[in-house]
């Protein structure tokens, strides 16, 4: 096998997620980096399903499911109660974008203000999916779902809740895609190795949602990559920040864009896709001046890249 | 034997937590509560307690927390008031369905606008669906011993249970407290063994999705479990007695022998009327008083009991279901319907907002019950400008004045 | 989960029951769904033995270089000789675009890593005889594959070693004479005989050999040198002859300044030959640079030996004057394309001298076809021959350069080759084929075809070759070095494995159902393959195919 990942499996078939469900795929990498000594919090989220009915279950760790805006506190509580037991069980909250940046963030940044001993795993599939396509604050601008329909689509950038986790001075926050697994699974890893609150962002295809052929599913989250859309990056401490993936090939947002057909209303207002792009070169550009700040002897940035 | 001390409900419970050996604590202080999880933080700082303090940014996430620790095969306590009960509210059902012996002392306080710290139960009783076991405390001392009681009672029935006591009167007033041997309560409290702890080695999905062939099945088990608690929680109450010293039960009757006119009273207010029935009986009106502990199981068969072929029966509310009438009253009369002799049912509704309920209160409250013929659903005592009474029929609103010294 | 009945059944708190979710068979979903289709990669397609190539490197990378070398001897008995010297068109058809993955690097360090391995022998022996007249690449190729079909081998060579062009036209620095001299004993070693000093026409023909042998295979080459049919061209050396000298220990140098006519690999070996020799070379070419015939590195190397060129140059005359030889030199200019595709060289008129001490000539090869019986000639005076070295006369084949005129080493294996499949045909006996070679394959990959996303843009293994001052000093020391195991091993996952599934792990790695298990290979439950299609896309060889579930149910 070219590819340095281990065979063993934690998730069985069977479960219910959508073809090409980037969740699924998340999961079942997260868990071949994180081992057996795991426990998963879920609050409601496309996991709530995909996991099975009862008396069903997918992973071969503990799951305990919980409510919409609790996976951060419920984890702290299970870590707790590990911790009080003598065990060092790894505590993950495995939680989407609506549970993490909408109804969950006040769980989240009270448990990370007070940098609880747990791993917090956000995909990331930028709306309310499990729900039928509703947008949530991770919506990107100009982005079409049913509760911002072309006629209004999305007015709003996406919530950068990297930033928001970078702020409370974590000892790591990443992002990764499982389009990048041996990132995603080193990153999985690195941050099981830690103590304290770890955030990974986890940019989460949803072929249904997004509208798009399932098999497009990690193309997509590729070309979202080196678009720069989504940078993969790290960011420790709340201050270094690490660019883990400099695009290589000449990607330009559209290119992402054009995939889907949630984007339609944006590919079809020159004025709205100038400004996401705009947005898109200095969120960029400021990732960038990160990375030089943190590394500024060895800044791996190439003039061209910046 | 344990130490005698003199201290307010809020410590006492406190005590309860430490006595139970909670494992993990997790609170977010409001007043009148504050004091719980202050001696609680303290407790855990200096080691005097082995737990975890989870400092959480809200009552939902203190709750939240609990299930996280219960699950995970903990002991987990909490407290709250008022507005941080209503906040917990649907992980209070989530407790329940994951069948987790969680314990949380409320400090009942009326729910804003406006905003009132003072004593009344409606916060507590409207999480009566939660499926929590629900208890009254009325002394310092019940502050303590019920929460050791409901863990008892809770962990062998896997379903959570929460303990009132009413805002200041309790909360704030020192007692003597018999602080328990920890030896002795250990012995009546031994370690919560879970059915199950999330360990990896038994990877389960824990409360996950379940459609409708089963969602009936699995959760009958849990209200079988609550009615399953009404015996065990009789049973739990008398070992207390004999392990620890004092005796509980589901209701406290008193003066109840030749009762014709009795009061329903349940909290701290419970001591004034305590009070009132003895002077009512000097006065020659043969009055008597059961007081409420269980409110969750409700103990349908002790209140048929006592209150079968009474008089009247005054049931007094520090609450309010809008539309219906306060919450014991309507509670009561379900439970003596077709009961024969049946006595009538006279729902007072008082001390709404932390209003005192002073002796005199129960005296008016018994003149009114004496003289009234019909019970009404709700009858108001101590609205100003108005007797004990219903509603009154047409109530008109109020249109604004202009506010004083704002020109037009 | 009917089976539940009474509530007693139920667990009394909410947790799972059931072992997994292997229960809920999802593939039901499936309406599409992935098929393992081997296709053809433009590497082997485009090599002359049609070496399978994805495979073998495949083998090699598992750690198996036996396994490697038992597939690529299928098609190519020699690695270690065309590991050095092939001109690698598979490179220039590699879909990596963005450097070729070094194939022929791989070849050198998988033949040498093999080196000494045993080869497949026939189980049973024909008792046929088959003669093979020529011991260059296409018979020594012949040689090979005869004796693994069983058949007995002799092999007739004139000179006195075998090896043919190998031996005695590629200089020892491209490729040793040690390692020719290893690969004959290993035929040797197989039970070929070898007989040398045996010229054909001489002391031996076409018709008295077949008297003895069931089949005769003739593949004497393309070992005379080509006229340039101008003034003075006796004073010309060609170089062929000079390469075949330098071969047997006996070349001289006669003068300091040389000069080579011509612009292929022949030109090539002399000039470079002759620097290691101590001489200044200038190489006239009548084309530019772009058209000339010689392999791109051996045209670099010489460069980088010091050798000038002087382009557009066409010697029209040499005569010998007081300095040395003048050779009097036009200047071309490029003109439509001739039949070759290549820019015509045409006269301009001007013309100047350039004095050497030796000039060579290195303008083409030709077979000496005299040698074979005119039956078996055609009306241009070449061989008569079929696809597969058929002939006229049904005992006789013919193939390499008598059978194409002078073309590569691989060329000439892949006759030898071919030509053993038509005389097996003819004679009885085979080797084993193995049944994957035998099935039908789809289209070639181009690189529209690749999913190359998850490969990195790495640089090539270049094969390591002393700088030119080095190998200049070293004289005829073998220049370049084989490549080490874990430079090979990186190279080798530069690959894409067009067509053929190299158990990469794409699909495994992306599958979000778990749906595929992973045994050395993915196997697919279609119990779960709910048919997202994300496999298929993301197959970087273009090996998975998207179809329609119909097909199957």
């Amino acid at each position: 096998m070219r590819w340095d990942l281990p065979v063993e499996e934690r998730i069985y078939p069977g479960t219910l997620g959508c073809q090409a469900c980037g969740g699924a795929l998340s999961m079942r990498l997260a868990l071949k980096a994180l081992g057996d000594d795991t426990v998963v919090v879920i609050p409601a989220c496309c996991w709530s399903i995909v996991d099975g009915p009862w008396p069903v279950h997918a992973l071969k760790v503990p799951v305990l499911h919980t409510a919409f805006e609790t996976a951060a506190v419920v984890a702290a509580g299970v870590k707790a109660a590990k911790l009080q037991q003598g065990k060092d069980t790894t505590v993950v909250a495995w939680a989407g974008d609506g549970g993490t940046m909408d109804i969950g963030l006040q769980a989240l940044s009270g448990a990370a203000e007070r940098n609880e001993d747990i791993l917090y795993a956000c995909y990331d599939n930028e709306a309310y999916m499990n729900t039928g396509i509703q947008r949530s604050s991770s919506t990107p601008l100009g982005t079409w779902t049913t509760t911002t329909p072309n006629e209004r689509p999305e007015t709003r950038p996406k919530k950068n809740i990297m930033e928001i986790m970078a702020a409370h001075r974590i000892p790591y926050a990443a992002t990764c895609c499982p389009a990048y697994p041996d990132d995603m699974i080193a990153k999985f890893r690195k941050a099981k190795e830690m103590t304290g609150t770890r955030f990974l962002h986890i940019l989460s295809v949803c072929p249904p949602g997004w509208k798009m052929d399932s098999e497009q599913a990690i193309e997509v989250m590729r070309k979202a990559v080196h678009s720069r859309v989504f940078p993969l990056y790290e960011v420790e401490g709340g201050l270094d920040y690490t660019i883990n993936m400099w695009p290589q090939y000449e990607t330009k947002p559209e290119d992402y864009f054009s995939m889907q057909g949630r984007f339609k209303p944006l590919l079809n207002d020159p004025e709205l896709l100038a400004e996401v792009k705009r947005q898109i070169d200095k969120n960029w550009n400021t990732l960038v001046e990160r990375h030089v700040r943190t590394h500024p002897r060895f800044p791996e940035a190439s003039p061209a890249d910046r | 034997m344990g130490e005698r001390h003199l201290l307010t409900g809020n410590h006492a419970a406190a005590y309860g937590a430490k006595l139970a050996r909670a494992e993990v604590v997790s609170a977010y202080p409001i007043t009148p509560q504050t004091m719980i999880v202050e001696l609680l933080s303290e407790m855990v700082a200096t080691g005097e307690l082995e737990a975890r303090f989870i400092t959480v940014e809200s009552e939902h996430s203190a709750m939240a927390a609990c299930v996280g620790a219960s699950a995970a095969g903990a002991r987990a306590y909490t407290a709250t008031s008022g507005q941080g009960l209503a906040l917990m509210h649907e992980m209070l059902h989530w407790a329940t369905g994951a069948r987790l012996p969680i314990v949380l002392s409320n400090v009942s306080r009326a729910m804003g606008p406006g905003w009132s710290i003072w004593a009344e139960q409606t916060d507590f009783l409207s999480q009566r669906d939660t499926g929590w076991m629900m208890l009254f405390a009325e002394s310092v001392q019940e502050a303590q011993d019920f929460v050791i009681w409901m863990y008892r009672v809770a962990e062998q029935v896997l379903l959570p249970g929460m303990v009132s006591m009413d805002a200041f009167i309790l909360s704030h007033t020192s007692e003597p407290l018999i602080v328990h041997d920890q030896s002795a309560v250990d012995a009546y409290l031994p370690p919560w063994e879970p059915l199950y702890t999330l360990d990896p080695a038994e990877p389960r999905a824990y409360g996950g999705l379940v459609n409708r062939d089963h969602y009936f099945e699995l959760r009958y088990k849990a209200y079988e479990a609550m009615d399953r608690a009404r015996g065990l929680m009789d049973e739990a109450g008398r070992e207390f007695g004999e392990a620890l010293g004092s005796a509980y039960g589901p209701v406290e009757e008193f003066m109840l022998d030749d009762a014709e006119y009795v009061f329903v009273s349940a909290g701290a207010m419970t001591s004034n009327v305590r009070y009132a029935v003895t002077q009512l009986r000097e006065r020659g009106i043969k009055a008597g008083l059961l007081r409420l502990i269980a409110f969750r199981p409700f103990p349908f068969e002790p209140i048929r009991e006592h209150l079968a072929g009474r008089t009247k029966v005054a049931v007094l509310d520090r609450n309010m279901s809008p539309g219906h009438s306060g919450i014991f009253a309507s509670e009561i009369r379900a439970a003596l319907a077709g009961l024969p002799g049946a006595p009538p049912i006279f729902g007072y509704v008082l001390g709404i907002g932390g209003r005192d309920i002073r002796v005199e209160t129960v005296f008016e409250v018994a003149d009114d019950l004496v003289t009234r013929d019909d019970p009404e659903r709700a009858l108001y005592v101590g609205v100003k400008g108005l007797p004990i009474g219903p509603t009154r029929p047409g109530t008109v609103i109020t249109p604004l004045e202009p506010l004083e010294g704002v020109a037009p | 989960m009917s089976e539940f009945k009474h509530v007693d059944e139920y667990p009394e708190i909410p947790v799972s029951t059931a072992v997994s979710s292997t229960i809920l068979k999802t593939g039901a979903w499936r309406n599409m769904r992935p098929i393992k289709v081997e296709s053809r990669s433009p590497c082997t397609e485009s090599c002359p033995a049609a070496v399978p190539i994805p495979r073998y490197l495949h083998e090699l990378a598992t750690g198996d270089p036996a396994a490697a070398h038992a597939t690529f001897t299928l098609r190519n008995p020699f690695p270690r000789i065309t590991g050095r010297v092939c001109p690698h068109p598979c490179e220039d058809a590699c879909n990596r675009t963005d450097a070729p993955l070094a194939i022929r690097a791989l070849e050198r360090f998988m033949g040498d890593e093999a080196r000494g391995l045993p080869d497949p022998t026939a189980e049973t022996e024909t008792g046929r005889r088959v003669a093979v007249v020529g011991s260059g690449p296409a018979g020594l190729a012949a040689a090979y594959y005869l004796r693994r079909s069983g058949h007995a081998v002799t092999v007739f060579e004139s000179r006195p070693e075998p090896g043919g062009m190998l031996r005695y036209g590629i200089p020892e620095y491209r490729l040793p004479s040690t390692l020719v001299d290893e690969e004959i004993e290993r035929l040797t070693g197989l039970g070929v005989e070898f007989r040398t000093r045996i010229r054909l026409g001489t002391d031996v023909t076409i018709e008295g050999l077949e008297q003895d042998f069931d089949a005769i295979f003739a593949a004497i080459g393309a070992g005379m040198g080509t006229a340039l049919g101008i003034e003075g061209e006796s004073l010309t050396e060609p170089g062929l002859e000079f390469l075949e000298r330098l071969a047997e220990g006996a070349a001289e140098l006669h003068g300091e300044r040389c000069a080579v006519i011509g612009g292929g690999n022949t030109a090539m070996d002399v000039a470079r030959a002759l620097r290691r020799l101590g001489a200044t070379v200038t190489v006239l070419y009548r084309r530019t640079e772009a058209e000339m015939p010689a392999i791109a590195e051996e045209h670099a190397a010489a460069t980088a030996d010091g050798v000038r060129f002087e382009f557009l140059a066409q010697p029209r005359s040499v005569a010998k004057v007081p300095a040395g030889l003048s050779v009097s030199v036009e200047t071309m200019r490029l003109g439509d394309p001739d039949d070759s595709g290549r820019p015509r060289p045409e006269p301009t008129g001007e013309m100047r001298s350039l004095t050497f001490d030796v000039v060579f000539t290195a303008v083409g090869e030709r077979a000496e076809v005299d040698l074979l019986p005119p039956d078996l000639r055609g009306d241009d005076g070449w061989p008569a021959v079929g696809p597969h070295g058929e002939t006229p006369n049904e005992r006789i084949f013919v193939g390499g350069d008598l059978a194409t005129g002078p073309a590569t080493v691989v060329d000439a294996i892949a006759w030898g080759r071919r030509a053993v499949d038509a005389i097996n045909a003819r004679i009885g006996g085979g080797y084993e084929i193995p049944l994957w070679m035998l099935e039908e394959r789809a289209e070639v990959i181009g690189p529209t075809g690749v999913n190359r996303a998850t490969f990195a843009p790495l640089p090539r293994v270049e094969t390591p070759e002393m700088s030119p001052e080095d190998r200049l000093a070293a004289g005829f020391t073998e220049e370049t070095a084989t490549i080490v195991a874990a430079a090979a091993l990186a190279e080798i996952e530069r690959c894409f494995s067009c067509g053929y599934c190299n158990s990469c792990g794409t699909c495994f790695v992306f599958c979000p159902d778990a749906a595929i298990t992973w045994d050395d290979g993915p196997i697919f439950d279609f119990d779960y393959c709910k048919g997202c299609g994300v496999c298929t896309s993301e197959c970087p060889g273009h090996v998975l195919l998207f179809v329609k579930e119909k097909a199957y149910g």
